[in-house]
Formats: structure tokens, C-alpha cells, sequence
């Protein structure tokens, strides 16, 4: 929370204002039961008329006060925590942005989206109630008792023991029930993930015949539910009716003492009235009270992991532009890895091990291999999304970590393995890859890839939508557009990670053709013997190491593995 | 300092202005408020469902009336107790007062504090109710149903929806209740009182309607706005978040921080006309409850002293304390009756699903059957959704002898999961029939067919569960043993073994911690362990390694031994092996015969066999 007020710093002032005004109003509040005890008192009982008025006249004025403050309390609450919302949205995406891949995967990307919505609206309430209400009811309840001091010392005194003890007793309550809450949001969790579950596997269910099963596992959970709400609310019920009797006593006891007092004129009607009227508003302060402690835990909740984010922080991978090799184009694409090894932060083994390989200049090299026998994590470290944990890669020359990253990754097209598409026309997917792309490029690019033809054949050809919103493309299509985004920036290095694997045979060849036409280093890893076959170069990976290497007649005489695979895929055993 | 305190004046006032976005109408009204299309049925049935309770219901509401009353009485009697014994120095009967005045308040909590355990209790026992109905609702609904609908929609009715219709019982109802009896009750007191003086109390009420109405008509169409500018902030951080390996390796970073920030100004300017225009309700009844209580007061005085009326200074004291009292239900009715709306509108939706057509159930003529051999054909079969005219599945016949592998191949479209769905009985044909071992399908007692066939479903679904029970699922009296050994038919037994757990190995939700292959593994086990004759299997479709691939083939051919199986195939190994292969072609059933005998043909299948499944 302390880290909120950092936030809060900037609109100092505009918070101060806000501030300013609600103590006015408050103060105007506390005022009032005075200034009709005095009315009752000079004017009503001493039958003057021209008090009645004159304090009337007070009153009127300060209810326009009020309001005129109010509303201006209002406009500067309201600006101060929009622009908090608005800093903390930003601050937090821009850093978001500055992660390198590795801290980013220790979020998940759901649960950062909630962060910068919910999370942050709810610090956004959190400050615009700041600054309206939640000073107000603690310094209400404490002014309504320095102000009843004033009207009648001694028997405001009924305050200092009793509502000290409300106090207590409501943090105590809702110190309680919020742990019982986080209860039943448990046992809640618990029933809607088995809704959820017999939603998915439905067919599942009625093919195995569970659904007595299901629905026995879902009354138990039901019922859990069920006996923890109820044993939760209980707790909470029983603080206004408690609060309310004491606060209610109290009254009692002024109307006792006091009529003791009026008789032997130590106290007047006036003030008697005016301290029941301080009671009254005390308890309606109180049940605000609960509200308070409620919305101010759930703030805390979301702060904390809207730092958790901010204050992750990421290594920076490129500080010092100067003492970069300004590499403004990379001519040739020759890539030598030597000996790189690479472990990610979450695994126990190495995702490669010590590999060593060189990819010359307009050469097609192919990676074949099981899942997770570190191919796309070559990928990974020629671009910089992660950095080698040993080793070093060289591209025309140059230790990549001597590259401004961002030139680095300039210079290179990568297809990733999930073809991610933004929401926007066909036409801004491709121009991602290239914004200053002109419409020949991209047509030239999107020939290459082998999806013109699909693309022309929609009614809204290059403007057609798609993400969300828009048409839905099959998984061969997608690869083939994130292809041509990649081909429009005309790289000189291509790596195309199993982005081929959602094509047909003919497609793949064609499009494989193209690329070679290109003239540029090509590494793509891939499944599918059929697309390795006609690389200059094939690597067999197996668990990080290279297990083999050379082209498609050699391995298949030489590597197992490789004829294992090529077998799988062509039918026999 | 000064410009500093001007800045917000300058914020931009564009979003004020009458002309809506153009976007913004096209947001579909029912997204954002909820509208119920029939109300008052809606609650006829909440009440039959309720009804069960009704005696602690009907205790609920007497005890309600008792605490409206006991509260307006306890400022009444306060009053009258300064009119009668305070101004007149009557300490007796004062005293007198204040124990009726204690035995009021005490009860007053004790009735508040009694009715609202009551409710909340018989309200979560109303909820257990609802949610059972639900829940038993949703297996006795045909499949035709959850294929219809959205997940994301359904889970909204059955949990954001069900919560709703929680709160409300749990407290709205009591406080709506209560509020209107306090408004009356305060109103015919302070009537009965003094008629002049309600009639100015009430003075204010137009300003404040008045003042609600002009701030709400300019609240709305902000909120909505709001809304809309939230979802698209939220669509675009899911999008760049999910797709930042693409930004990173595409150097936009800074492209999409400022389209970040053009999304997070629009909801800024909007967020800050909202948040101030709605901050005004509260402010104008706090500044109404300040100028009445001046009026009262002043007024009052008058009245006093020109002893019209019979006012006097305990009637203005009543008053004081009255006049807030009506505002706040006033306030909390405008609350509740949002709440309660949304309540009702939840309601709706999920008696929708109760009152759901539901699926044909077995009738006692049905005949049960306890093995079979594992005859199938489909004789003549074409199928149609009740919604929908067009056939999906056109005249269809085939045959698969007992132990027989059937493989159906084809495009995506062309009806091959309408084929399993048929079989499953989770449609039934529309048209020709379904012979099972010679008993035609309709006329089968459907779960005892069930417990003859296994199935592989394309997603291996698992549960948050250890990998016994996983496994176990489809037979809960199967033996450990009789586990392992399906685990070890099916190929699963080495990897399970290898996990630091092994079989108590406890999986979590999203299926983290095995690999997609392995998945399949232990789909392929919970198989195993039916004693089926009939083998339902859908192909996952999703590229798993080569190696693990070769594991799966094996496991499914020793799963496909001695069962007639119904495969739809994605592998060519799968269709090579088949004893007949089933080619279909939108609806159609176009070509039949083994692998050799197709390929020879210059058919759709050569067709379908160089684009789909040749690798080499």
C-alpha cells in the first residue's frame, strides 16, 4: 500500500484539494447538530423568532456549502485516482513490455491481464474513496465526539467507553471473517471447477456412465459450500445488531443523565437532542466502517500483485547503444554457433547441451527431432529471447551479444511455432513484420508464403479481418500468413520454427522453393521428414545434443534415430 | 501550483457531447444491462423452487415487520420521551420509558439479528437446492445441447448467475423488504405527527428525482462507454501478453506501448466524467438530507413558536431522525432494485437450462443387454441437427463383423464425429437404422450399451486427481491391479513408474507435469480397463513426436484386439491397418474397401491420401 502513495505523489495536489474540501464538509456535518441545539436553545425555547431564523439561515447556507464542496471534493477525487489508474495501467504495461521472455513466463499471461484491469480498477476505487469517504467516517466518528464534548463534557464521556469498544470489536469481526471468507471462496472455486469439468468432459461422463458419481462429488462440494457460508455470514450478522444495541444504550443513558442534569440546569433539551443526533450518525458511520475494512483488505490484494509485477525485474539485455557493433544490416547470414549450452530457469537439466554448428551464407539448414529436444530453443537463442547460459553465436562475424538486440532482431524473420495473429485486417498481419512494407512487398511476400491465392478468394481480399472478430482461418492458413509477415521484412537470416507443419505436401514444396529463391540463411526445425529431405544440411537432435548430422541419403544409412522416425512416417514398423 | 489546480478542467470534455461513438452502438444492449424478458415468471418459479421452505421464509417476513417496526418505534418513543417526562421533569416516567424503550431496542437487535441468520441459512439451503437441480439437470441433457453452446456462456449461467441469485436471497431480499415497509412506516408516522411538516419534508423528493435523473441519464451512457473502452483495453493486453514472443522477436515493443496508451487515455477521459458525474448522487442526497434537516429545524421553529400545528421540539426531533430514515431506503431501494433485477434476470437464465428439453431417457421396455459380440451396421442412416435442414450424414451404409477394424476418413465437415455420435447414442438417426449384434439401437437400453463399448476421445480428458483415479474412471470397483495392469496394456505403465509419485502421481488442472502423448497413453489405459467389445476411438489430430507416436500405435493395436473398432483416422498407420476404410465426402458416403483396394481406385481417397496422410 505504501508503494500506492508513490503513485498518489504526482496529484499531490489535486488530492490535497480534494482532501481540503472533504474536511469542510465533514466539518459542516459535525457542525450541524450544534447549530440546531443552538436553535432549539436561543430560538425555540427562549421564543425568539429572529434566532430561529438567523440559525436557520445558517443551516440553509452550510447544506449549499455542502454541496458546492462536495462537488468539487468529487472533481478533484475523481481526477486524482483516474490519473493513478491511468499511471499504474501504463507503468505496468511498459514494463510488462521491457520483460525478457524468461521473467515473463513467471507470470502467466491471463492472470497479468487481470492485473492491469481488475487489479488496477480496484486501486483506482480504492484511492477515489480515499479521498472521499474513507478518512471521512474515522474523523466523523472522532469529530462527533469532540463535538458532543462541546455541547456536554459529561456526558459525552458515555462515548470514550463505548465506542472504542465497537471499534475493536468490528476489526476483531472482520478480522475473522475474512479468513472464514477465504474459505468460501475455496469451496466456491471448488464447486464451479467441477461445473467446469463435467461441462468439458461431458461425453467423457455419459460414455463411463459417472453421472451418479459426478453429481455425488458435486453435492459434497455443494453441501461444504453450503455449511461454510452460512457458518461464515453468521460472524458478520452479528456486528450491526450488536453495535446497534450498544449505540443505543448510550442514548438511553443521555436521556437518563441528561433529564437528571436539565433539573438542575447543567444540561439543556437543545444539547440532549444534539448528542442523540451525534449517536445516530456515529452508528450509520460504524456500518460504513465495515464496508471500509472489507474494500481496503481487497485493495491490498490487488497492490500486491500489482507490485509483485513492478517490482520483478528483468536483466537488461541491451543498456549501452554505443558500445554496440552498429550492425545496420547483416550482408551475409553466416551463423556459427559454438559450443552454446542453455538451461531455462524453471528445468533441472540443460534444454541444450554444448552444440556446435555453422549455417553459411544462403543456406538451407534443417533441425529434425522429438519435442523437447531443444530445437526451438536454438531459435530462441539466436534471436536473444534468452541469453546463452554458455557459449557464444557469432552472426558475419560478430558476437551476438555485441549486437544492439534490436538490430539483431531487424535483421532476422522468425516464424514462431503458434502462429499468433493480431485482431486487424490481413493486410496490417503482414505490415507487422514491416510497417513501412508497400503494397508490392507485401504482394511479393504473401506469393512466396502461398497464400495469395487463399487471401484473394475472401470477399474483403487484403482487408478482410481476422482474429477475433474476423473469419476463421484453418491452421495451415495462419502458418502461411505468419510466414509472409516474416518474408516481408526480407531478411537475410529465415528461421522458421515447425511453422510448415499444418501444410499439405504440394503447398510445403512450393513455398520451401520460394524461400530458396530468396537467397537468404534459412534454419527451420521441423517433425516431418518430407520437410527435411531437401535442406543442404539436416541435424538430428535427441535431448539437447546433437545426435547427427549431415544430408537425407547420408543419415538415413547412418542415424537410428533418424530411420526410426523416417519409418514412423512412412507406414512401416 | 494554481495551473496544477486547473488541470482538471482541461480534461477533454469530447466524451460528454451527445454523438455517440459510432462503435459504441454497435454493442448489443443486452451485454450491458440485464434485461428480463419475463419477470414475473421468473419469480413464480424461484417460488415454486423455494416453496420447500416457505414456513422459514414466511418466519423470515414476520420477523422483518417486528424489526421495522421496533426500529421506527425506538426514535418515536425517544421523542416523546423529551415532549412528555424530559421538558416536564418527570423522572418516574421517564424511567418507565426507558425500560419499554430497552426492551424495544433489545429486541429490535435481536429480530435483526435473528431474521437475517434465518435467511441466509435458508437461502443457502435454497442454492444447494438450485445448484443439485442444475447440476442433475445438465446429464439428462442431450449432447445436441452442449455442442450448441458456448463453455464460457454455460459456466456464466452456472456460477456468475447462481451467485447472483445467492446475494440476493441472502440479503437484498430482507433489505428491499424492510425498506419499503421502513418508507411507509416512517412516512404514516411522520403523517400522523404532523401532516404540514411531512408535507415540507417531502419537498425535497422532486430536486431529488430530479437530480438522479438528469446524473444517471448522463451516468449510463458513460458507464457503457466505459465498458466498452474496458473490453477493448482488455482484448488488446490479452492479445499482445499472449502474442509477446511475436512482439519481441519483432522489435514492436514500443508500437504497441503507444497503442497502449492511446486505449488507456480513452478509458482515462471516459473513467474520470463517470467517476465524477456518478460521485454527485451521493453528494446530492447528503446535501438534500442537509437542507432538509435545516428546514425541519427551521420550519419546525416557526411552527413552535406560532403554535401551529401542535409541533413540538420532540415531534422536530422525530423528524430529524425520520427524515433520514426515509432518504436512506429511499437510496437503498434505487441499490437493492439494481441488484434484484440482476438477480431475477440470473434466474432466468438458468431455468432456461432447467426447462431445457431433455434427452430421451430409457424406457423399462428397453432391452438390456449384458454381452455382445460386437455386430455393427449401419443400414441406410442419414442424420440432420433439429435445428437445421441440411443432412449431415446422407444415406449411409456399412457393416463391421465382430473384431473388426472400420476406419472412416475424410475431410474435416464431412461427418465422420456425427458417425461416432450416432453409435455412442448421442443422437439418435434420422432416418434407416442401426443394428447392433441384430437389436436395432433404438430399442436398446442405452446405458447397458454404453457399458459394452471403451472410447478414446480426441482430447484425453483428465481430472485434478491422482493418475489412479484417472485411470480408474471408467471402472470406479477395478482393482489396483487391475489398474497396472490396463496402464501396462496400454504402454503407460514405464512413464507413470518413472514419476517421482507413480501411479499417486496427483495431476493438476491444466494437465501441466505429462506430456500431450502421455496423456493419450493414460486415455488409452482407462480403455483398457472396460471389458468392451466395441471400441469407439477419434484420433487426436494434434502432431506428437515420432517416437511417442510409435508407442501410441502399438497400445491402440493391442487395445483394438478382440473389439470391433470405429476409428476415425488421422494416421496412416491406422488406415493401413483397417479392415475397411470408410471414405465420406460431405455426408456422402463415396468410396469403401481396404487401403490396396482404394489406392487402386482413381478416387476421392488417392486424393485425400497424398494431402493428408503421406508423409514421404
Amino acid at each position: 500500500m505504501k508503494k500506492l502513495f508513490s503513485f498518489i505523489k504526482t496529484y499531490r495536489i489535486h488530492a490535497v484539494i480534494a482532501l481540503i474540501f472533504m474536511f469542510l464538509e465533514l466539518g459542516l456535518e459535525l457542525l450541524q447538530p450544534f447549530l440546531i441545539a443552538k436553535m432549539i436553545d436561543d430560538g425555540i425555547q427562549q421564543q425568539n423568532i429572529h434566532h430561529v431564523l438567523r440559525w436557520g439561515i445558517v443551516l440553509v447556507t452550510a447544506s449549499i456549502l455542502v454541496f458546492v464542496s462536495g462537488i468539487i471534493n468529487t472533481f478533484y477525487a475523481a481526477y486524482t485516482s483516474q490519473n493513478v489508474g491511468y499511471d499504474i495501467r501504463e507503468k505496468l504495461y511498459t514494463h510488462i513490455q521491457s520483460f525478457s521472455l524468461s521473467v515473463f513466463k513467471q507470470f502467466q499471461s491471463s492472470s497479468l491481464v487481470t492485473r492491469l484491469t481488475n487489479d488496477v480498477t480496484q486501486l483506482q476505487q480504492v484511492v477515489f474513496m480515499g479521498l472521499r469517504i474513507m478518512m471521512k467516517a474515522p474523523f466523523l466518528i472522532i469529530g462527533a465526539i469532540v463535538m458532543s464534548f462541546f455541547v456536554n463534557a459529561p456526558l459525552a464521556m458515555f462515548f470514550i467507553i463505548t465506542v472504542p469498544f465497537v471499534f475493536f470489536f468490528l476489526i476483531w469481526i472482520y478480522k475473522k471473517a475474512a479468513h472464514s471468507f477465504s474459505f468460501v471462496q475455496g469451496k466456491l472455486d471448488q464447486v464451479n471447477k467441477i461445473m467446469r469439468d463435467n461441462l468439458r468432459a461431458i461425453r467423457l461422463i455419459k460414455v463411463y456412465l459417472r453421472k451418479h458419481f459426478e453429481i455425488e462429488r458435486f453435492q459434497g462440494a455443494s453441501a461444504k459450500l453450503q455449511r461454510q457460508t452460512v457458518s461464515a455470514f453468521r460472524l458478520t450478522e452479528s456486528s450491526t445488531p450488536i453495535n446497534m444495541l450498544l449505540m443505543n444504550f448510550v442514548i438511553m443513558a443521555f436521556l437518563w443523565f441528561g433529564s437528571i442534569q436539565i433539573q438542575t440546569d447543567k444540561a439543556t433539551v437543545g444539547e440532549i437532542v444534539a448528542l442523540i443526533n451525534y449517536t445516530t450518525r456515529i452508528l450509520s458511520f460504524l456500518s460504513i466502517f465495515s464496508m471500509l475494512i472489507m474494500v481496503l483488505s481487497r485493495a491490498k490484494a490487488s497492490a500486491k500483485r500489482i507490485f509483485d509485477v513492478l517490482d520483478t525485474t528483468t536483466e537488461n539485455i541491451s543498456t549501452n547503444h554505443d558500445t554496440f557493433k552498429n550492425l545496420d544490416y547483416i550482408i551475409e547470414g553466416n551463423i556459427i554457433i559454438d559450443h552454446v549450452s542453455f538451461q531455462y530457469a524453471s528445468a533441472q537439466t540443460l534444454a541444450v547441451k554444448n552444440i556446435s554448428f555453422k549455417v553459411r551464407s544462403g543456406e538451407t539448414v534443417a533441425i529434425i527431432g522429438e519435442t523437447g529436444s531443444g530445437k526451438s530453443t536454438i531459435f530462441q537463442l539466436i534471436t536473444r529471447l534468452y541469453e546463452c547460459s554458455e557459449g557464444d553465436i557469432f552472426i558475419d562475424g560478430f558476437n551476438i551479444k555485441e549486437i544492439d538486440v534490436e538490430n539483431l532482431r531487424n535483421n532476422i524473420g522468425f516464424v514462431l511455432q503458434e502462429s499468433h495473429l493480431f485482431t486487424g485486417t490481413i493486410k496490417e498481419n503482414i505490415k507487422w513484420g514491416n510497417p513501412l512494407a508497400k503494397d508490392k512487398e507485401i504482394l511479393e511476400a504473401t506469393k512466396s508464403a502461398q497464400i495469395h491465392d487463399n487471401i484473394i478468394k475472401f470477399r474483403d481480399q487484403y482487408d478482410t479481418l481476422i482474429g477475433q472478430k474476423g473469419v476463421n482461418l484453418s491452421g495451415g492458413q495462419k502458418q502461411r500468413i505468419a510466414i509472409a509477415r516474416a518474408l516481408v521484412r526480407k531478411p537475410k537470416i529465415l528461421l522458421l520454427d515447425d511453422s510448415t507443419s499444418a501444410l499439405d505436401l504440394q503447398t510445403e514444396a512450393k513455398l520451401l522453393q520460394s524461400i530458396k529463391k530468396m537467397e537468404c540463411t534459412t534454419l527451420m526445425s521441423t517433425q516431418k521428414i518430407s520437410t527435411a529431405k531437401n535442406a543442404d544440411h539436416i541435424l538430428v537432435m535427441e535431448k539437447g545434443e546433437i545426435a547427427d548430422q549431415g544430408n537425407h541419403d547420408q543419415l538415413i544409412h547412418r542415424s537410428t534415430l533418424y530411420q526410426k522416425i523416417y519409418e514412423s512416417q512412412n507406414g512401416k514398423e | 501550483m494554481f495551473k496544477e489546480m486547473l488541470k482538471p478542467f482541461q480534461v477533454s470534455r469530447q466524451v460528454l457531447k451527445k454523438k455517440e461513438n459510432e462503435e459504441l452502438t454497435s454493442i448489443k444492449v443486452s451485454e450491458i444491462s440485464n434485461t428480463t424478458k419475463n419477470m414475473s415468471t421468473t419469480l413464480e418459479k424461484l417460488w415454486k423452487l423455494m416453496s420447500e421452505w416457505k414456513n422459514q421464509i414466511l418466519i423470515v417476513f414476520g420477523l422483518v415487520i417486528i424489526s421495522s417496526g421496533l426500529g421506527l418505534l425506538g426514535p418515536l418513543m425517544v421523542g416523546l420521551g423529551i415532549d412528555h417526562y424530559i421538558v416536564n421533569f418527570d423522572q418516574l416516567g421517564l424511567l418507565w420509558l426507558l425500560l419499554g424503550l430497552a426492551l424495544i431496542y433489545i429486541l429490535h437487535s435481536f429480530t435483526v439479528w435473528y431474521q437475517n441468520i434465518l435467511m441466509i441459512k435458508t437461502s443457502q439451503n435454497i442454492i444447494f437446492k438450485m445448484r443439485s437441480v442444475l447440476f442433475e439437470k445438465l446429464h439428462r441433457l442431450p449432447l445436441s445441447f452442449f455442442d450448441k453452446r458456448q463453455h464460457g456462456e454455460l459456466m456464466s449461467r452456472l456460477t456468475n448467475d447462481i451467485e447472483n441469485v445467492s446475494s440476493m436471497l441472502n440479503s437484498s431480499m430482507i433489505q428491499f423488504f424492510s425498506s419499503v415497509l421502513t418508507l411507509i412506516g416512517t412516512v404514516s408516522i411522520m403523517i400522523w405527527l404532523s401532516p404540514l411538516l411531512t408535507l415540507l419534508t417531502f419537498s425535497v423528493i422532486p430536486i431529488l428525482f430530479i437530480g438522479i435523473k438528469i446524473i444517471t441519464k448522463h451516468t449510463s451512457k458513460l458507464y457503457k462507454k466505459q465498458q466498452y473502452n474496458m473490453g477493448v483495453l482488455n482484448g488488446f493486453t490479452e492479445e499482445t501478453l499472449s502474442g509477446q514472443q511475436i512482439i519481441k522477436v519483432f522489435s514492436q515493443e514500443n508500437r504497441v506501448i503507444s497503442e497502449f496508451k492511446e486505449k488507456n487515455k480513452a478509458i482515462y477521459e471516459v473513467g474520470f466524467w463517470a467517476q465524477t458525474i456518478a460521485g454527485f448522487i451521493p453528494k446530492l442526497m447528503n446535501t438534500l438530507n442537509f437542507f432538509n434537516y435545516a428546514f425541519i429545524a427551521c420550519i419546525g421553529g416557526i411552527f413552535i413558536l406560532y403554535n401551529i400545528g401542535g409541533v413540538t421540539i420532540g415531534i422536530i426531533l422525530i423528524f430529524l431522525e425520520y427524515s433520514r430514515q426515509f432518504i436512506r431506503p429511499l437510496n437503498e431501494l434505487a441499490n437493492q432494485w439494481n441488484s434484484l433485477l440482476s438477480a431475477i434476470a440470473g434466474a432466468e437464465r438458468v431455468f432456461e437450462i432447467i426447462e431445457e428439453k431433455e434427452d430421451r431417457q430409457d424406457k423399462q421396455t428397453y432391452k438390456e443387454i449384458s454381452s455382445i459380440q460386437g455386430e455393427i451396421i449401419f443400414s441406410n442412416v442419414s442424420f440432420s441437427y433439429e435445428d437445421d435442414n441440411s443432412e449431415v450424414l446422407k444415406h449411409i451404409s456399412f457393416t463391421a463383423k465382430p473384431g473388426e477394424t472400420i476406419a472412416i476418413v475424410g475431410p474435416t465437415g464431412a461427418g465422420k464425429t456425427t458417425i461416432i455420435n450416432l453409435i455412442a447414442c448421442f443422437y439418435d438417426v434420422t432416418e434407416g437404422d442401426i443394428w447392433i449384434d441384430g437389436y436395432q439401437l433404438m430399442d436398446l437400453d442405452r446405458n447397458s450399451l454404453r457399458k459394452q463399448m471403451a472410447f478414446v476421445l480426441q482430447e484425453p480428458f483428465l481430472f485434478e486427481g491422482s493418475i489412479r483415479d484417472n485411470i480408474r474412471y471408467s471402472r470406479l470397483t477395478a482393482k489396483d491391479e487391475e489398474v497396472i495392469e490396463a496402464a501396462k496394456l496400454a504402454g503407460a505403465h514405464s512413464f507413470i513408474e518413472a514419476l517421482s509419485e507413480g501411479y499417486d502421481t496427483k495431476l493438476k488442472e491444466d494437465g501441466s507435469g505429462i506430456s500431450q502423448g502421455q496423456k493419450q497413453l493414460l486415455a488409452i489405459a482407462r480403455a483398457m480397463l472396460v471389458n468392451s467389445s466395441i471400441l469407439i476411438l477419434d484420433e487426436a489430430t494434434s502432431s506428437i513426436d515420432s517416437i511417442t507416436e510409435i508407442t501410441i500405435q502399438n497400445s491402440l493395436k493391442r487395445l483394438m484386439q478382440g473389439r470391433t473398432s470405429i476409428v476415425i483416422a488421422h494416421r496412416l498407420n491406422t488406415v493401413k491397418n483397417a479392415d475397411n476404410i470408410v471414405v465420406l465426402k460431405e455426408g456422402y458416403l463415396v468410396q469403401q474397401g481396404s487401403h490396396e483396394q482404394l489406392i487402386e481406385e482413381d478416387g476421392f481417397y488417392r486424393e485425400l491420401y497424398e494431402s493428408q496422410f503421406s508423409y514421404c
